[in-house]
């Protein structure tokens, strides 16, 4: 048994444990009840699409995918820190 | 070779139960800041364990065309994760204090007499 059935043997078993924990975060991100809640699902939920990302750039061998696996990343934190600072301030200033 | 591929196969099947139980403790909490402590466990142990496993799996792996290339993203997207995560969560749970957003009944309040722009 060579390696690569291997990691398709376990694909089977990681990937669909990945898309329930996508579902919950987006049911929760659809009934948050404050913004905070809403903006906490969907910071959670691109960090764990980037780690997906990069499970997939291995299953699919492409390089592309891991490139949008760090941007996504970076765009979680600018999503946290804008929210943050328009709910403690009222403004997104300089 | 195949150590490394075992061991990052090992991580992968952790970050992927975390992920879960991450997400099912963000549906099930009562509270906002209790909520919070789930995410945390959702990011840095669903997001980036699996990060340093698929960095590790990619070097072992020998199947992969362009695997030094993925491993190296991998690794330097599991240290950003490492160091931005707590930043922002930390950041929205002082604004959600701030603006008094979450109903909650605390028994000693450290941050009550906090004013300031930090």
């Amino acid at each position: 048994m060579s390696l690569e059935s291997q990691f398709m043997l376990l694909m089977k078993f990681v990937i669909p444990i990945y898309l329930l924990a996508f579902v919950l975060y987006a049911v929760r991100a659809f009934k948050g009840p404050t913004i905070a809640d809403i903006i906490l699902a969907v910071d959670c939920l691109s960090f764990d699409v980037a780690a997906f990302m990069a499970i997939l750039a291995v299953y699919f061998r492409s390089v592309y995918l891991v490139s949008g696996a760090m941007v996504l990343a970076l765009w979680g934190y600018l999503l946290d820190i804008y929210v943050a600072k328009h709910i403690a301030e009222g403004e997104v200033g300089a | 070779m195949s150590l490394l591929f075992y061991m990052g196969a090992f991580l992968i099947v952790i970050g992927a139960l975390c992920d879960f139980f991450g997400a099912l403790g963000l549906l099930r909490f009562p509270n906002f800041y209790v909520r919070l402590h789930a995410a945390t466990v959702g990011i840095i142990g669903g997001a980036a364990v699996p990060l340093f496993g698929v960095a590790l799996l990619a070097l072992g792996a020998d199947f992969l065309p362009h695997r030094y290339a993925i491993a190296g993203a991998s690794f330097v997207t599991g240290i950003v994760v490492l160091i931005v995560s707590p930043a922002g969560s930390h950041a929205l749970a002082y604004a959600a204090h701030k603006a008094g957003l979450v109903e909650w009944e605390p028994e000693v309040d450290h941050l009550e007499g906090v004013e300031g722009d930090g």
